[in-house]
């Protein structure tokens, strides 16, 4: 069973890669924001099943997987994480529009 | 107090014994030039030599601390002087009991800042703060030297020491191994040596405000006067000749180095003595006495009697703590300085003028009292090596001649403040003893200085004094001779002075006679204080407004293009920190990007133009 | 001759793309989350296609189950401004140029893998997980740790009484 594009798997990866980097840099509201970079975490992940799917050696294969599995752990991590930064800030400032945390400004 | 005199009493009872203690500090792996590796240690070497001058540290320490309740209650900073007054002590005792020449310099430094901070006490005096200014510059000089001395010993000795050790550098450049100079018999008499020697002096000579150094130490006399009682009079000065003691026991000097070292210490006695006998400063007076007694004990460690010049540190210490601490309770009762506006205090303060007086006659060298027997020892010591070196005479001489103007300048100041009827200037306050804690000081060290030059009889003190070279026969027709001469000189003296000045009496120069330019010049002190203003102001002046207009047109022209460049340049950049984190997150991906353009299109096409493929 | 898998893949890829673009394109809070839950299936599928089971499961629980409801959680507990779209910026220029490059430049770099993809190599979960214990046990110890101390994080940050 083969005939699955290389180029498909990368160019889909790239392309979800690229949409999450958009979710970032436009969407104004910290849920978003996450959503966002979740798309962008999973081309991740996908990017290790797929090479993992197709690795020359079982051993390296296995890594892949085993890569990819932690990797869900630690984006599921992050979204709880990213959870409670938005309730902090929504008790904070009343809002969660990322635009209106700036006290990073000097 | 009680550790240091129980530390000398102790050293005293068990001759020779040393006592020596260090650990490790730091130890650095062998290298080209330490084949044997570079410790640092940290460590106390208690011995006759630093026992003695330990006992003086903590017993004027102790007085002085004592005094000070009474003599400093009205000053504002209590806290910050007595901080700093015990941050020297502390230091002083550190520095005599150290066992090695970094643990040495390190704590000469200290002690020289502190002395620079209690110069400076009264900082809101400008002449205070220049003064202080001027004692941490002067004597910067002469640590520099020591500085320069230390290296060239390590430069010359690193190697050297007892077999299996490996060398001094791997032990921490320590003075004694088993009690033994860790140098003993490696000492060579190279120039460079000497030079190491001359540098030590130098050093030695900044500290102890020795010619041509000595500018410092009358202008330290901003101080409060129990400061220089014990920092300018008996300790931190003593610490000079402390260092020569030590150099020459434990490192030792060529011979030439002990030539200079006996010039500049004779002639410093005298030098000193003369600029004394015309100032109408108490404080100053005594300040050049104090100078000129350091130049008998630098004239002694010089001519190689190690001992006798720190006995004579030891008497020293007694008897002008006393003096100042005298002249201090004069000061502290009538609100001057000035010797010409007292007069007459012997009444209202008897305690203080029998005090002055034992401090004056000891230092004036009349038997009983402590100064005639160190000072005599001086005298008769370096007598005995006048046969080693030709140019030893004319400093012999000039020590000599300083007896008798020693004797002069102090009862001059005597007579001065305490005899007659009454105050010169009826402005001043009516005078009165001090409080119980100033009297106590008082008293002590008048016993001390009336009887400090017979602790050598001690037999456990004698034992102190045995390093170097005895002391020589007190009894001998020629040391007799010596010492007969001397005594006349010194009563000769305080007769001249009770002539001139005695009962009230003021001595007026004719004017325009030779002997008021001697005198203007003697109170310019030689003018070598102009002719240092004059080489700072002249000298310096020119180099700093070359100096000054390389750095603002050329220097400040580049800081301030830079600074205009970047201010704009920042100006923009500052809108960047918009605090979003979007726009962070944008900057963060253009970066990627960057480097994504560096890796596939950049470097390639570098790499083709190079030919590395 | 395209075979049956690469038009399923054409397929879900499609619709993962779209579902993703649609997730952050979409007016209300509540519709991002249906999109966004549908995106996560879809890479499910993806994963059973490239014969990766476990995966396929775990993205079907960790992500189209937990993630969905924290992030739908998350939305209603501010729920104030639930069904705002607030500060929903135009698409400026920039953005969409970087994302655009970014995506040009990861398929460029991908030119230069050395690759060559032979036969799909299935693997048993049973093979993943003595992998996942033995050899590569220890990224799920240092995985547990970061988990514990997020948790931490998260709690310290969302208690009750802070400032």
């Amino acid at each position: 069973m083969t005939g699955l594009p290389e180029a498909g798997f990368v160019g889909l990866s790239a392309a979800l890669v690229a949409v999450g980097l958009f979710g970032i840099l436009t969407r104004r509201n910290f849920v978003l924001l996450l959503i966002a970079i979740e798309i962008a975490m999973n081309a991740a992940i996908l990017n290790f099943v797929y090479f993992a799917a197709f690795a020359p050696t079982p051993g390296e294969g296995l890594a892949g997987q085993a890569a990819a599995v932690v990797l869900v752990g630690f984006a599921a991590t992050e979204v709880a994480v990213g959870l409670a930064i938005v309730l902090a800030l929504n008790r904070a400032k009343g809002t969660i529009n990322v635009a209106e945390a700036t006290e990073l400004r000097l | 107090m009680v550790l240091g005199l129980l530390i000398g009493i102790g050293e005293g009872f068990s001759p020779g014994r040393t006592t020596n203690v260090q650990i490790l500090w730091l130890h650095l792996p062998p290298s080209a030039q330490f084949p044997n590796g570079f410790s640092l240690v940290m460590g106390t070497l208690v011995d006759p030599l630093s026992a003695l001058v330990l006992m003086v540290v903590t017993v004027v320490g102790f007085l002085v601390l004592l005094y000070s309740i009474g003599y400093m209650h009205q000053d504002r900073g209590l806290a910050r002087y007595y901080a700093e007054l015990s941050l020297f002590l502390a230091s002083m005792s550190a520095l005599v009991v150290a066992n090695n020449l970094l643990e040495f310099f390190l704590f000469w430094e200290l002690v020289g800042v502190c002395s620079y901070f209690l110069i400076g006490f009264y900082y809101e005096k400008p002449s205070a703060a220049s003064a202080a200014k001027e004692a941490f510059l002067v004597t910067r000089v002469g640590d520099v030297m020591f500085l320069l001395g230390i290296f060239l010993y390590f430069y010359l000795y690193a190697a050297a020491g007892p077999a299996g050790l490996g060398g001094w550098a791997a032990n921490g450049f320590v003075f004694v191994h088993n009690g033994q100079p860790f140098l003993a018999g490696a000492t060579s008499s190279s120039t460079l040596a000497t030079v190491a020697g001359l540098m030590i002096l130098g050093g030695a000579a900044g500290k102890s405000a020795q010619f041509p150094l000595h500018v410092w130490l009358p202008d330290a006399m901003e101080g409060p006067t129990t400061v220089s009682a014990l920092i300018h009079a008996a300790t931190m000065v003593a610490a000079g000749v402390y260092l020569l003691a030590v150099t020459s026991v434990f490192l030792g000097f060529t011979s030439f180095d002990q030539l200079v070292i006996v010039a500049i210490g004779g002639f410093t006695a005298f030098f000193a003595a003369t600029m004394a006998v015309v100032h109408p400063d108490i404080k100053r007076v005594i300040a050049y006495s104090t100078i000129s007694q350091l130049g008998y004990m630098v004239l002694a460690v010089g001519a190689g009697f190690t001992a006798v010049g720190l006995y004579h540190l030891f008497t020293h210490a007694f008897f002008k703590a006393l003096l100042f601490l005298a002249a201090g309770s004069v000061i502290h009762a009538v609100g001057t300085q000035d010797l010409f506006k007292m007069g007459g205090l012997r009444r209202s303060m008897r305690l203080t003028s029998v005090a002055f007086a034992v401090g004056g006659l000891a230092l004036a060298g009349i038997p009983p009292f402590a100064g005639f027997w160190s000072k005599d020892d001086i005298l008769a010591s370096v007598y005995s090596q006048l046969g080693a070196h030709p140019l030893y005479w004319p400093f012999f001489l000039l020590a000599f001649a300083a007896v008798f103007l020693t004797a002069y300048y102090i009862f001059r100041a005597w007579f001065l403040a305490f005899s007659g009827s009454g105050p010169r200037d009826p402005s001043l306050p009516h005078a009165h003893e001090g409080p119980w804690t100033m009297q106590v000081p008082l008293v002590v060290l008048s016993v001390l200085a009336a009887g400090a030059g017979m602790f050598a009889f001690l037999p456990g003190f004698a034992n102190l004094l045995e390093r170097g070279p005895g002391i020589p026969p007190h009894f001998g027709t020629t040391e007799i001779l010596l010492s007969g001469a001397s005594l006349a000189l010194a009563v000769g003296g305080i007769a001249l002075a009770w002539a001139l000045w005695g009962n009230g009496r003021v001595y007026a120069l004719p004017a325009s006679s030779p002997a008021q330019a001697v005198r203007r010049l003697l109170l310019e002190r030689y003018y070598f204080k102009a002719a240092y203003d004059w080489i700072g102001a002249r000298g310096v002046n020119t180099v700093a407004r070359a100096a000054d207009f390389f750095d603002v047109y050329v220097i400040d022209g580049v800081v301030h293009g830079f600074e205009g460049a970047f201010g704009g340049l920042s100006d923009r950049l500052r809108r960047i920190q918009s605090g979003v984190v979007s726009d962070y997150a944008s900057y963060l991906v253009a970066g990627l990007i960057g480097v994504f353009a560096l890796l596939l299109l950049i470097a390639p096409f570098l790499l083709a133009r190079v030919g590395g493929g | 001759m395209i075979g049956l898998a690469t038009i399923a893949f054409a397929v879900l890829a499609g619709v993962a793309v779209l579902t993703a673009v649609a997730a952050l394109l979409v007016r209300e809070l509540v519709h991002t989350i249906l999109w966004i839950a549908l995106f996560f299936v879809d890479l499910s599928a993806i994963y059973f296609l490239l014969e990766a089971p476990f995966l396929g499961v775990l993205q079907l629980g960790v992500y189209a189950g937990a993630v969905t409801v924290l992030l739908l959680f998350g939305i209603m507990v501010t729920r104030k401004r639930i069904f705002s779209r607030e500060a929903a910026t135009g698409l400026g220029p920039a953005p969409v140029a970087l994302a655009l490059l970014t995506f040009v430049f990861v398929v460029a770099a991908v030119g230069e893998l050395p690759s060559g993809p032979s036969a799909l190599q299935v693997y048993a979960p049973s093979d993943l997980s003595a992998a996942l214990f033995g050899t590569y046990g220890p990224w799920v110890l240092i995985l547990g740790i970061i988990m514990l101390t997020s948790v931490s994080g998260a709690i310290y940050l969302v208690r009750e009484g802070r400032e």
